[in-house]
């Protein structure tokens, strides 16, 4: 079970959360073609390692949070609202 | 003709009475009737609803994890930007007239009166019967009167607002999901006993 720290409530088990996948992708514009689109859907880098994810606290503040956790170890280093940005540190 | 007082969402399974275990120290149950709205600020309006809700109700809007409760009003931060104000039962609307009356162009209101209710919990057993279903920590070092969280207990999604050091829980769900709610109370109270008044 991960705690996860909701800068809103504060540590929530990761039962109240729901995943919400890479939060590093952007979507492409209105003038976007069909690979754009194809790759904003379904290319992710699938890090072993740091990734930065989003989050959201479905079950208490219903905000969508930035999360960094590696995902071999599922250490979580950083949590930010959405609007906010993190670093992702080397491996 | 007016309209029918609703039915409470619990009155085919909220017996009176003394249910469970004996003993001398069970956990109460009481189901305040409560109106209730939900209230939104709009964007970078935060501090003109904060002095409006001073104004119009008496209340500091209350950070987040908190409550602030004033003589005919409480207010529960719920998320960010967001609060839940609850009265005792009036006439059908009045509340949500009155937020959206003295919040005009800075919050949008939703009433929730029929839409969640509230189940209140005392007494010594009310932290050890909590305990079997809710993650967060009830213990004074980290709760407390005035204190609320949004969270979930038996997979229903559940506002906790501490109101009294007894102490006293206040647990409002949605409408539709209060009688498996109670259901789950009712078990996690038969050891210690339960009395609904
Ligand atoms: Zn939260």
């Amino acid at each position: 079970m991960l705690r996860i720290p909701c800068p809103h409530c504060g540590a929530r088990d990761e039962a109240e959360f729901s995943y919400r996948g890479d939060a590093t992708v952007t979507r492409p514009g209105a003038d976007g073609d069909i690979a754009a689109f194809h790759d904003y859907l379904y290319t992710r880098t699938n890090p072993r390692g740091w990734q930065v994810e989003w989050w959201q606290h479905a079950a208490g503040c219903r905000a969508f949070l930035k999360v960094l956790r590696h995902t071999v170890t599922h250490e979580i280093r950083a949590v930010v609202t959405a609007t906010g940005t993190l670093e992702v540190p080397p491996a | 003709m007016s309209a029918p007082e609703p039915t409470h969402p619990l009155a085919a399974c909220a017996t009176p009475g003394r249910h469970g275990a004996p003993g001398d120290a069970p956990l109460r149950v009481t189901l305040p009737r409560r109106d209730m709205v939900q209230v939104m600020a709009r964007r970078g309006r935060e501090d003109a609803l904060a002095e409006a809700a001073r104004a119009a109700f008496g209340l500091a809007l209350p950070p987040a994890g908190q409550a602030a409760a004033a003589p005919d009003a409480t207010a529960v931060w719920i998320q960010p930007g967001h609060w839940l104000f609850a009265a005792p039962r009036g006439m059908e609307g009045a509340l949500a007239a009155r937020a959206a009356a003295a919040f005009a162009g800075l919050a949008a209101v939703a009433d929730q009166s029929h839409g969640r209710t509230t189940i209140a919990v005392s007494g010594p057993a009310a932290r050890r019967v909590l305990a079997r279903g809710c993650r967060l920590d009830l213990h004074p070092r980290a709760f407390g009167p005035g204190r609320a969280a949004a969270t979930q207990i038996a997979h229903v999604g559940c506002l906790i607002h501490q109101t009294d050091e007894a102490p006293v829980f206040e647990l409002t769900v949605f409408a539709t999901l209060a009688e498996p709610f109670f259901h789950w109370l009712m078990e996690a109270g038969a050891q210690d006993g339960v009395l609904i008044e």
